[in-house]
């Protein structure tokens, strides 16, 4: 890499920094992948270098299963406080690393990072990584009825005029209109943030295709660090969502590189029926696309228009028993491909309940569910399922 | 009850977005009263806020070229609200290079001042950002509390130096110490001091001057050297200090003899009064 890749490559660093702490090196023959979830496996990021990005790239498996000739890769765990100091001050790097190494090898569990500088002065860093098979999610954005691009900018120019502190934010939608607001609290006292909504046309986006009317709320730090990132590319980005519990994307595409960030949206219904019959609703909305867009027609049409952009949130957590047949098909299915775009949309759902009290339980973890699954098989050992597929792979090899 | 108004003005709107910040350092919550002619900004001397009251004032004709107001009856011709101001600051803080700001009583699920802020994005095209924020009515019958302040006779009046000066000399001191004495003459000098077992700092200001007394005034038969002075709580002092981002017009000090010191501030058209107990 030279110095301006290596800005790139720092600032994908610095935005999975905010994912979680931890950060996987997912090396194929297409390019450098860099694999990112949080601990409550509300936010996934995702960012794939492709080969052609660096000036050299040689990838080779490290060993094949000799029945299939399937490739194992590398599993490379890192810690994000051992990788990211490396990378700290980008626009200094940019300006004095002429070239940047990276080369990892399984068999020393460690990468070695080495940047050349001028006036011949080379530096070196060892990261140990864990050998982890990186995580991989099933969702297909395509499928999402509402595609937004936006140029970066514009979208980071708005949210910086927002005034809340709040950790979440909505984005509200109907063929005519963005709407970006502060996601308002319940609480009606004097010392509530101050809501804020701002509304974008369709003519300033690149691409604006709104099929169902929807309000969704997600993390506000996550869509700040994107944008940042997005930037730096100078690409559009692009947003995939549908309705609310069902996750947003969003990803930013050039020649060289693909980003995609999964988040979780608050699980809310602009309609204030009863659980049942919301519960019901929202399955009618999984199960048919047409007839969930009905379904939030009618509920829309009911309502003033001042209540429909105002409804408070109200939660619900479905409680189906996650659904084991689907939870291992998706699990083959991750066995046997490596690039999330061709694995079909997980419809799994479910929440974990050994999950510690935090704002973010108030997400949905539904393209998780397979994670979630095999984590209530080994309850005793959160990574007892990395942990078992990497040693079964292992005895596979031997 | 009803309120709407409009800013055009980029000078005005930064001279009440400034206004709004000052009011925020000094108060975590207070009390907007519209009135027909006049904006008032109040904390009135509750033990919450140590005692200390404030009473600001703009004239609405200065800042709004649109202003219409109906109060809770025609006798009673004036609103009453409780907002918490580092809202509203934060509100304002969006409209930098505005083009029109809005100001509305609304009430959207709760009671709402309704901030509109018409912007040139980077795009071209007009942007509106709507704030909505939560405020209390007050009921009539608590109004009277929440009144302007009468002012003190005082025992010392002088014009206070720059408050720059002032604010990094209490910044200072504010590392000593959380009691300041203030001190002041009619021969235009004025102390800040503080005084704990291991050490005492005075800074001394001189050459400043007294304002004209009333002819009736307390302060006639006092010597022009001896020392009105208060004790009292330097971090009151700090959260004036630390509002004024423009130095102000006019700015007095009047002291009442270990009972009060009284700031008289005028901004431009803006007038401050700015009241701190003494320490008992």
């Amino acid at each position: 890499m030279t110095g301006g890749q290596v800005k790139v490559f720092g600032k994908a660093i610095q935005t999975l920094s905010r994912v979680s702490d931890e950060l996987w090196l997912d090396p194929s023959e297409k390019g450098l992948a860099l694999r990112s979830v949080n601990s409550c496996h509300s936010t996934y990021g995702y960012v794939l270098f492709s080969s052609v990005f660096f000036q050299h790239y040689q990838w080779s498996p490290s060993a094949t299963i000799t029945d299939s000739d399937i490739p194992l890769n590398l599993n490379c765990k890192l810690a994000i406080k051992s990788i990211l100091p490396i990378f700290r001050c980008l626009n200094y790097l940019e300006r004095s690393i002429e070239k940047c190494t990276m080369v990892a090898r399984s068999d020393r569990c460690r990468v070695v990072i080495q940047f050349f500088g001028r006036h011949g002065i080379k530096r070196t860093h060892n990261v140990y990584f864990q050998d982890c098979q990186p995580l991989k999610i099933l969702f297909e954005k395509s499928l999402c009825a509402n595609i937004l691009m936006i140029k970066p900018r514009l979208l980071a120019e708005a949210i910086a005029l927002l005034t809340s502190n709040q950790e979440e934010v909505t984005f509200s939608v109907t063929p005519e209109n963005f709407c970006l607001k502060s996601s308002s609290g319940e609480s009606l006292d004097l010392t509530s943030s101050v809501y804020s909504e701002m509304s974008f046309g369709p003519e300033e986006f690149d691409f604006f295709q709104v099929g169902l009317d929807t309000e969704i709320t997600f993390c506000f730090k996550e869509l700040k660090g994107i944008l940042t990132f997005s930037e730096v590319m100078h690409a559009p980005i692009a947003i995939y969502f549908d309705f609310p519990g069902k996750p947003v994307v969003l990803s930013v595409e050039d020649m060289l590189l693909e980003a995609s960030f999964i988040l979780a949206t608050l699980l809310d219904y602009p309609s204030r029926t009863s659980s049942p019959q919301s519960l019901r609703l929202s399955q009618a909305r999984r199960s048919d696309p047409t007839l969930s867009g009905a379904q939030e027609g009618k509920s829309r049409v009911s309502q003033t228009p001042e209540s429909i952009s105002r409804a408070a949130p109200k939660r619900l957590f479905p409680k189906d028993p996650p659904d084991s047949s689907s939870a291992a098909e998706t699990r083959r299915a991750s066995a046997s491909q490596d690039d999330i775009s061709e694995v079909p949309e997980s419809v799994v759902s479910d929440m974990e309940e050994g999950q510690s009290p935090s704002p973010l339980r108030k997400f949905s973890c539904m393209f998780f569910g397979a994670v979630s699954c095999e984590q209530q098989e080994h309850a005793n050992h959160p990574l007892g399922s990395l942990a078992v597929a990497s040693d079964s792979e292992q005895d596979a090899s031997g | 009850m009803k309120f709407r108004a409009k800013i055009v003005d980029l000078a005005c709107l930064n001279h009440f977005t400034r206004v709004s910040n000052m009011i925020a350092k000094l108060a975590k919550t207070c009390t907007l009263r519209i009135s027909p002619e006049k904006l008032n900004f109040i904390l009135c001397d509750k033990l919450a806020s140590g005692g200390v009251s404030m009473w600001c004032e703009l004239e609405q004709e200065n800042f709004f070229s649109e202003f219409q107001m109906e109060g809770v009856s025609e006798e009673n011709n004036e609103i009453y609200l409780e907002l918490t101001s580092e809202n509203l600051a934060r509100a304002l803080k969006t409209a930098q290079n505005a083009r029109a700001l809005k100001i509305k009583l609304t009430n959207k699920h709760f009671p709402c001042l309704t901030v509109s802020v018409e912007l040139l994005s980077s795009s071209s095209s007009s942007r509106i950002v709507v704030h909505d924020i939560p405020i209390k009515v007050i009921p009539r019958r608590l109004w009277k509390d929440l009144q302007e302040p009468s002012i003190p006779e005082s025992d010392v009046s002088i014009y206070l130096p720059a408050l720059k000066t002032m604010k990094s000399v209490v910044d200072k001191m504010r590392n000593i110490s959380n009691h300041l004495v203030i001190e002041a003459n009619l021969k235009g000098e004025l102390n800040l001091k503080i005084e704990t077992e291991s050490v005492c700092v005075t800074t001394h200001f001189k050459d400043l001057e007294n304002p004209l007394l009333p002819s009736d005034s307390v302060s006639q038969n006092r010597h022009p050297e001896d020392m009105a002075k208060v004790h009292i709580d330097i971090r009151k002092l700090l959260q004036l200090l630390a509002g004024q981002q423009v130095a102000p017009t006019k700015a007095v000090c009047n002291i009442v003899n270990n009972r009060t010191i009284h700031f008289d501030l005028l901004l431009e058209d803006v007038s401050l009064q700015y009241f701190i107990p003494a320490l008992s």
